[in-house]
């Protein structure tokens, strides 16, 4: 690289150009760069390209964790293991016993919902992926996940963790994802309190605890402790997970706004683990079809057992 | 063209190693301490002027690092241009300077470098900068003198086995 860089810099300038004109040739290239980055998607065809030759280094700096965790894999003992099982087995268990309360709920929506004539909700698939061991800028609220174009990651795709909302893929390689964190400065996303329904947006501040709500009306019912859920507006993120807390809210005199602030929900900075959710727009009718035949099918049940 | 590739070897690798210094994975309270690796190394060249380390290189060093890093693309060229130019105006001074003289010049233009980082972070938007924020350049500034002795050792070593 250095070499096309030596052999570029002598034909874009002779040695009688001045190195203060070159300072301010660069100088002004990397902030016109800056500012479309910012604003645009001009450069992600570029972004991608250099990527793709990042990519050996990230598998290096991946590789010995990898190994590592193989080998802890490996050197794992039965017992250990059995118990481990025996755990999940339970949570298992637990958590189907939970589902079957969702899934009575959901069939009770499905029902409201075609008595009203509306649409049904989106479906959603998960796909786990982990973060790579890379550390990338710690002003840019970027991460990488091990899952790329070829496990069917597409750009803007919703990241979550356990907890909530995480972020959203911005450039997808072959093997590996960029995925933008809620709390980077650029990333905006559309909310709504969950207790009283009031929509706004939910800015990034640069700081991974911190959620900021800029444009909230004067006289609005927030109070601290209120939980914030996607909104479903902008159809990106689908509706009802949860974002974050209010931690407070602002009313300063003289200004147009309130500004609410939040703390993320997600564990933006310390997760290891995420789910990427896979919403199926295409197939928005068919399931809401299968969703009647399911609850037709359960009343004719019930009716049977009445 | 073969032989020009193989002058060239000891600035590629090590900027190469620097980028895997930048993208290493650190525990949280080490990132933001982590040394600007990539400009000390770029520093080192540029007093050292074995190579035409220029304004050039920098740039293009820096846009790979933006996009290695997933930064906003200029930010890490911008510095890195800057960074050069001042090494370059100030070279016959700096290189005949004692190494604590040394260190203490690299530490002003890392701490140079994080005003401008600042500066495009606040135009961002970004709000919460902890004081924090500025203890990396001290740390690259003691990590100079050993990168220089390392540096300096490498080569020779490495000029002696090819003799």
């Amino acid at each position: 690289m250095p070499d096309t860089a030596h052999s570029e810099g002598q034909r874009l300038f002779d040695n009688q150009v001045s190195p203060t004109a070159r300072l301010v040739f660069y100088g002004l290239l990397a902030i016109v760069l800056m500012a479309t980055d910012f604003k645009s998607d001009y450069v992600g065809k570029m972004r991608y390209t250099v990527s793709l030759l990042a990519t050996p280094i990230y598998a290096a700096l991946e590789w010995p964790f990898a190994m590592g965790r193989s080998l802890q894999k490996t050197a794992r003992y039965h017992q250990t293991l059995l118990d481990e099982n025996e755990q999940f087995r339970q949570q298992q268990l637990r958590t189907r016993g939970q589902l079957q309360e969702m899934d009575s709920i959901r069939l009770e929506i499905s029902r409201l919902r075609s008595l009203l004539g509306a649409s049904s909700s989106l479906r959603v698939e998960f796909q786990f992926a982990e973060l790579l061991r890379v550390d990338l800028d710690p002003f840019s609220h970027r991460v990488l996940i091990d899952r790329g174009s070829n496990d069917g990651v597409v750009t803007g795709q919703p990241v979550i963790d356990s907890s909530g909302i995480v972020g959203q893929v911005e450039t997808v390689l072959p093997g590996i994802a960029y995925v933008t964190l809620i709390s980077d400065p650029s990333h905006a996303l559309p909310i709504q309190i969950a207790r009283t329904g009031q929509r706004s947006i939910i800015y990034g501040t640069g700081d991974t605890e911190l959620l900021m709500l800029p444009n909230l009306p004067f006289n609005i019912d927030l109070r601290p402790g209120d939980r914030i859920i996607t909104s479903g507006l902008g159809e990106r993120f689908p509706k009802g997970y949860p974002v974050a807390e209010v931690m407070s809210v602002e009313r300063r005199a003289g200004q147009t706004f309130a500004v609410g602030y939040a703390r993320p929900l997600a564990a933006l900075d310390r997760g290891r683990e995420v789910l990427l959710l896979k919403v199926d727009t295409a197939a928005v009718d068919q399931p809401a079809q299968q969703d009647d035949e399911e609850a037709a099918a359960t009343t004719a049940n019930q009716e049977d057992q009445g | 063209m073969n032989g020009r590739r193989d002058r060239h070897w000891p600035l590629t690798l090590s900027l190469l190693a620097g980028v895997v210094l930048m993208l290493f994975p650190l525990p949280n309270w080490g990132e933001i301490l982590r040394p600007y690796f990539i400009a000390l190394i770029l520093i080192y060249w540029t007093v050292d002027g074995s190579f035409r380390v220029g304004l050039g290189t920098a740039f293009l060093l820096g846009l790979f690092l933006d996009v290695a890093m997933a930064s906003l693309l200029g930010q890490h060229a911008l510095g890195l241009v800057v960074m050069v130019y001042l090494v370059q105006r100030f070279r016959s001074r700096i290189r005949f300077f004692p190494m604590w003289q040394q260190s203490l010049s690299v530490l002003a233009l890392l701490i140079n470098d994080r005003f401008i980082l600042l500066w495009i972070l606040l135009i961002q938007g970004s709000r919460q900068l902890d004081w924090n924020f500025w203890l990396a350049p001290f740390v690259g500034a003691l990590l100079w003198p050993w990168l220089f002795l390392a540096m300096d050792h490498i080569r020779s070593a490495a000029r002696s086995r090819a003799r």
